[in-house]
């Protein structure tokens, strides 16, 4: 276990920003820690890295009790925050060079991983670029490249695509793979439900600082009731009809959304031949019609009452 | 020490690439001394060529005085003298024992004085006074001791010499995690904290010694102002001032959560009190307040350097030297002591 963290409470004043948060971190594993914005997410990893002071808990990262003193876990362990944190004045290469140097003594050393660094983040033709010379996606990936050029076995990644593009999103995406490949293992906290369902072997689904379950994406999906969406949309059709439709075998419920209805099935087979047959039945012209697995998003909805990303 | 040199090496880019050193450490002290040199180097020589004497008729050495350029002479009564010094038409009156009467103290009045010690000694050698050119000597012998402008120079290097307060704010903003992103960066880092303070601290006396050479030789050069005949205790005092300032910026970064500019705005509001107080504004300020608040010269660290400045390099004396070395290397120490006690915390209740 690289890290665990037991029923952690953390409050600001009246505020309580961690419930009895819980988390165990396999070495080799990419873990993703998912929910809204404001759920405590970056109040955890703050608390593990002991940033943060907290009020109850306990917390060991590579079996150690983390103080802010253990500059021997320090060492193996890097960050990559949620807002671009590197020197203004400094250009790409000296930052990374600065921040890989906190941790690697050797010259050669440093230069080799700092040199790998710019190549992972795609950095080459930007390294005597100063930040704020960089766009917005371009400042991410230094913002990486500042938290793993030192090669940590455990890295923290705290929302890194946040107000990212498209292409430097996928390349970080790709990159944070790369990186568990070769080794590390990953703390990736999100609210983006592609992402962690994309990258992430476990998932936390938090939400008011408490853990509400984890477990594989497999796993999560299956604690649901509804196990399959069939969303349909007619040419014409009257409610009565609609009304009808919840008497096909599994249906739970029935939503509209715009022309289409999504129908939830719980666990069950062959509901798209049931519902076809029910098609036929009723002479209906359908327009659309798809089969869909539950989402995250429908696991977050089926726990909280609530959209992810309300 | 490999740490330590590289945190110096990165810190000290860091700084001296920033806008804020660039402004406050180098451009301002040069605006500073312009703006002081102009506008003090316009009123000298208005009330050099405007001094009004007045002399009582028949003075054995009127005809002489009549002579000097830089003086309006009036032949007036003792009576009339004291009507003419009341209503400020007059800067000073010699009677006919060469005995001089003025209404207050000032610059014209300096030279009044001057020019009669001058003539009496002259007298007392039995040298011929009417061959001697007073002018001449007056203007050209005369050292620039008395000269106002100096004396605010010395106020002004004093103020700059402290200016490495803005770096000690930017290197402790930099390394607490409740201030900027960065300080939350390094604080998961092994990176020790004192390490990169000790480095900061380094980084902002280097540079500002620096940005103060950079001063001087702009005054010495381009103005042509010579201010420094004692090298050994005004090195002492400027960098006596250097380290004041830069464990004031500590302690202003350290002592509260406001953001850069507000303490980048303590800084500046704190030193340009200090120098008003020190004379900078004109050394009529100092009079005043070394008349009726003498302890204020005293214990003010801009006064210490500024009057320690004046008293070894045209006075020549060292007698408050010992003094004004101690008080600022306590306040220096008290300064660090109470950063220490604000910093030395290691994780926070918000960030």
């Amino acid at each position: 276990m690289i890290v665990k963290v037991n029923n952690l409470v953390k409050r600001y004043k009246e505020l309580i920003a961690l419930d009895h948060f819980n988390m165990e971190v396999e070495e080799g594993e990419i873990i993703g820690l998912l929910g809204p914005n404001g759920c405590g997410k970056t109040t955890a990893i703050n608390c593990i890295l002991s940033l943060l002071s907290f009020d109850k808990g306990e917390i060991e990262v590579f079996g150690k009790k983390m103080t802010p003193n253990s500059y021997d876990i320090k060492q193996q362990i890097g960050l990559v925050p949620q807002e671009v944190s590197v020197f203004d004045n400094l250009t790409v290469r000296e930052n990374i060079d600065y921040f890989c140097g906190l941790y690697v003594d050797n010259n050669n050393l440093r230069k080799q991983y700092v040199d790998e660094a710019i190549e992972f983040v795609g950095l080459k033709d930007f390294i005597k670029f100063y930040p704020k010379k960089l766009s917005g996606g371009l400042k991410r990936r230094l913002n990486i490249a500042c938290g793993i050029a030192h090669k940590p076995k455990l890295i923290f990644l705290d929302e890194p695509t946040v107000a990212v593009d498209a292409q430097s999103r996928n390349f970080i995406l790709n990159g944070i793979k790369k990186l568990n490949k070769e080794g590390s293992t990953i703390i990736y906290t999100t609210h983006y439900l592609e992402e962690v369902e994309m990258l992430c072997k476990r998932i936390i689904i938090m939400d008011n600082g408490k853990d509400l379950v984890s477990g594989t994406k497999e796993e999560l999906k299956a604690m649901i009731t509804t196990s399959e969406k069939i969303v349909v949309g007619f040419s014409t059709v009257q409610d009565e009809v609609v009304e009808k439709m919840k008497n096909i075998p599994h249906v739970i419920d029935i939503e509209k959304d715009g022309e289409d209805y999504i129908i939830k099935f719980e666990n069950g087979f062959n509901n798209l031949t049931n519902l076809l047959d029910f098609i036929k039945k009723k002479d209906l012209t359908y327009t659309k019609l798809h089969s869909q697995l539950p989402t995250l998003n429908d696991v977050f909805l089926e726990l909280t009452g609530k959209e992810l990303r309300d | 020490m490999r740490n330590l040199f590289r945190n110096c090496l990165y810190q000290g880019k860091n700084l001296f690439r920033d806008f804020g050193f660039s402004f406050w450490s180098l451009a301002y002290p040069l605006i500073l001394s312009v703006f002081f040199y102009l506008s003090f180097s316009g009123m000298m020589n208005i009330d050099l060529e405007n001094i009004n004497l007045g002399i009582e008729e028949g003075n054995r050495i009127g005809y002489i005085l009549e002579e000097i350029e830089i003086l309006n002479i009036h032949n007036i009564s003792q009576d009339q003298a004291i009507e003419k010094l009341n209503n400020d038409e007059i800067h000073g009156f010699i009677d006919e024992d060469l005995n001089l009467r003025v209404k207050k103290s000032g610059i014209n009045q300096t030279i009044i004085k001057e020019i009669i010690e001058q003539i009496k000694q002259m007298e007392r050698l039995n040298r011929p006074i009417g061959n001697y050119d007073f002018e001449v000597d007056y203007i050209l012998d005369r050292n620039q001791n008395a000269n106002p402008i100096i004396v605010t120079f010395y106020s002004l290097i004093a103020m700059v010499s402290t200016y490495g307060v803005f770096a000690g704010i930017v290197t402790v903003i930099l390394i607490q995690a409740n201030l900027t992103n960065i300080g939350a960066r390094l604080s998961i880092t092994p990176l020790k904290k004192y390490n990169f303070l000790i480095a900061g601290f380094i980084v902002a006396l280097t540079l500002n010694l620096f940005a103060n050479g950079v001063l001087f030789i702009f005054i010495k050069y381009a103005l042509k102002i010579q201010l420094f005949n004692e090298i050994k205790y005004s090195s002492i005092f400027v960098i006596l001032g250097n380290v004041f300032g830069t464990a004031l910026g500590i302690f202003i970064g350290a002592s509260n959560k406001r953001s850069h500019n507000v303490k980048t705005l303590m800084a500046v509001a704190t030193t340009l009190i200090l120098s008003f107080l020190s004379g900078m504004m004109g050394p009529h300020i100092k009079v005043m307040l070394d008349k009726n608040i003498p302890i204020l010269g005293r214990i003010n660290p801009i006064s210490i350097i500024s009057n320690n400045l004046y008293r070894v390099n045209l006075l020549e004396s060292t007698k408050s030297v010992k003094e004004g070395i101690l008080i600022l290397s306590l306040y220096s120490i008290l300064l660090i002591f109470s950063s220490y006690m604000f910093l030395r915390r290691r994780n926070y209740d918000s960030i």
